[in-house]
């Protein structure tokens, strides 16, 4: 089976103070430590394990112009074949539809059976890149996939719904799925096994090797503009109700019926 | 089996073992885990049984405190056995999540705690302290470590280093960048790759400061710069040996008094492993009011706290009392209102022991350094 997986390098904001830069329109990561996006790593590792099943190849596939060698060589020394970077700045890498194009634009141009992204990315939180990837590419998709098994030439996967559901739906190759976190363990890509990783190509492109406009790239039919950013002001406007439970309910109830609510 | 595991038995001179069990009488862990090092140096004569004495989960029970190899009369290094099975593991890239994580984290942001690398010296803001950058002479060369840098509970300690020898009049300086993991921690969790790499890097970031001495804070640094790090041209020395020179030149005064009877715990990286045991004692004895007192396993026969060996990020699988909290009801049983650490893996250790039993109020658990710190008049 011959699987690309889609990565992304974003910010750990799990202990930061996040703070909106100068622009107003950007969030300060001066000081972020930045990393594989989480359910990104799962796919790699999800791809991966496809791979030790069934053969075939795992290729990685990121559109970044920023510091993201040391994530595809990771992906690399885990066990993926081969990668392509993106690496061009006119790219608009704000607009998740603008970089499903180009990645439909990059993975388009091979033969493949699967592709995995991760269900969400844990800077913009969007979930939007896997499913419109499937879109560009005409294919069908499942979204936030908490199991997969290969089922002749389709696969069985397991879907993670709200309220806790499970859905399980069968799939025709090729597809797109979004690889949910916790569907695997991620393995542990050895510093040696970096360095050796070293001899595998990453194969860089720019616009111009894409069956794609520039302008197209640039964002111009993009519908996504970030107007401003900013940190949720912190008010205090609850209402403690006092008396007895019965006293409490009732004039809970009113301010309920008041406000429209019942 | 791979080209790494060829040669095994000669590389750790496995059939010069004589099987007399010195190793397994003198391993701390013995009495909570069932980590038999007699019987994996033994194991490990078949290196076709590598794979499988890898996979025993008590390897990871072992917190390198380094007896092992203290006690073989063979001269042997059953501590590296240990290590390298572990490594056997992480270079197949199936280990624990919480060991993977601190890895990536020390190969990312230079160091174990997953913090950012941008925030590694916010510890010392507004704080007034010396730095010093490469290439700039300074007498002693500070250097911080990770769990030191990162953790509220510890930030203090570095705090009160650059306190006391201010007092002290020493000419020192903090490191003005750069500042990194010693790896150690990733040498025993098995990562002996990420290891190699952090030592060239360090070895040649610490030669570009112009120091006479480094100073560090951990044990662990402090050992693996002395043991590990053989291109490092200062002198390496705990901040524990230069507080004691400075209390016997006459350069520093601890001049308030603290009444209280105090127990030193032996820090394996720097008791057993470097011989230093008198230094710490001593600065505690110059501590006015104060009585020290021993424990029965103490110096070379001290027990371990488990916190090394990469131990922190380690969940054993054994459910017997933590060494910890047997050391903890030791120093209870002794009286002492004070228990003195020298390393900051030990006092989060021994810190954690105390409030599962609950005796916050009967026992303090605190670094050599926030003792001192608190008893110079500046």
């Amino acid at each position: 089976m011959d699987i690309f997986v889609c990565i992304k390098r974003v910010p750990d904001t799990s202990e930061a103070e996040v703070s909106v830069d100068e622009s107003g329109k950007e969030v300060d990561s001066s000081r972020f430590s930045f990393d594989i996006n989480e359910a990104d790593n799962y796919a790699v590792e999800e791809a991966l394990l496809l791979k030790e099943r069934l053969g075939g190849t795992v290729q990685v596939v990121c559109v970044d112009c920023g510091d993201v060698e040391t994530i595809i060589r990771m992906a690399l020394a885990k066990g993926a074949d081969g990668a392509i970077q993106v690496n061009d700045g006119r790219v608009n890498v704000k607009d998740p539809l603008v970089i499903a194009r180009v990645l439909a634009a990059v993975i388009g141009q091979h033969q493949f059976d699967l592709v995995l992204t991760g269900c969400m990315a844990g800077d913009d939180g969007y979930m939007t890149v896997g499913a419109a990837l499937a879109e560009e590419l005409t294919l069908p998709c499942a979204t936030m996939v908490k199991n997969v098994e290969p089922q002749g030439g389709r696969l069985s996967v397991c879907r993670e719904l709200e309220g806790g559901l499970l859905e399980e739906v069968d799939i025709a190759l090729p597809a797109v799925l979004t690889i949910q976190t916790g569907i695997n363990e991620p393995r542990y890509a050895s510093i040696r096994g970096v360095r050796q990783a070293q001899k595998k190509e990453i194969k860089v492109l720019k616009i111009e090797d894409l069956e794609i406009a520039e302008e197209e790239a640039a964002g111009g039919r993009s519908s996504v503009e970030m107007q401003e950013l900013y940190v949720p002001e912190v008010a205090s406007r609850a209402e403690l109700i006092e008396g007895e439970p019965a006293q409490k309910a009732e004039v809970l109830a009113g301010k309920l019926v008041k406000g429209g609510l019942l | 089996m791979d080209e790494r595991e060829n040669g095994f038995i000669q590389k750790h001179d496995l059939l010069g073992c004589i099987q007399c069990g010195r190793c397994t009488g003198g391993c701390p862990v013995t009495a909570r885990s069932g980590l038999n090092v007699r019987g994996i140096l033994r194991g490990a004569l078949d290196e076709d049984l590598l794979q499988s004495l890898a996979g025993l989960p008590e390897i990871w029970d072992c917190t390198a405190c380094g007896n092992c190899s203290l006690r073989c009369p063979k001269g042997l290094k059953p501590l590296d056995v240990l290590v390298a099975l572990r490594s056997i593991l992480v270079e197949g890239g199936v280990i624990q999540p919480s060991v993977r994580d601190a890895l990536e984290s020390i190969f990312r942001e230079g160091n174990p705690w997953d913090k950012p690398r941008a925030a590694r010296f916010d510890w010392r803001r507004d704080l007034d302290l010396k730095v010093v950058g490469p290439g700039e002479a300074v007498h002693c060369l500070v250097f911080v470590c990770c769990t030191v840098a990162y953790d509220p509970r510890l930030q203090g300690i570095a705090g009160n280093l650059g306190r006391l020898l201010n007092y002290a009049g020493v000419h020192y300086g903090f490191m003005e960048e750069g500042e990194t993991c010693c790896a150690s921690e990733a040498y025993c969790l098995g990562e002996e790759g990420l290891f190699e790499m952090m030592v060239e890097d360090n070895s040649e970031l610490l030669n570009s400061y112009s120091a006479s001495r480094i100073i560090t804070i951990s044990p662990h640094c402090y050992s693996a710069f002395k043991n590990q790090y053989p291109q490092l041209r200062a002198e390496i020395l705990h901040y524990t040996e230069l507080l004691a020179e400075l209390l016997r030149e006459g350069k520093m005064e601890l001049n308030r008094e603290l009444k209280e009877r105090i127990v030193y715990h032996d820090p394996c990286f720097l008791g057993k492993q470097n011989g230093v045991f008198n230094d710490p004692r001593f600065i505690l004895q110059q501590l006015p009011g104060a009585e020290l007192v021993e424990f029965e396993r103490t110096r070379e026969r001290s027990l371990c706290c488990e916190g090394g060996g990469g131990k922190m990020w380690v969940e054993s699988e054994s459910r017997g009392e933590r060494l910890a909290a047997v050391r903890v009801r030791e120093a209870k049983m002794l009286g002492a209102g004070v228990l003195a650490a020298a390393c900051p893996f030990c006092l989060l250790t021994l810190e954690d022991a105390v409030k599962a039993e609950g005796w916050e109020d009967e026992i303090k658990v605190a670094e050599i350094l926030e003792i001192a710190g608190g008893l110079i008049q500046e």
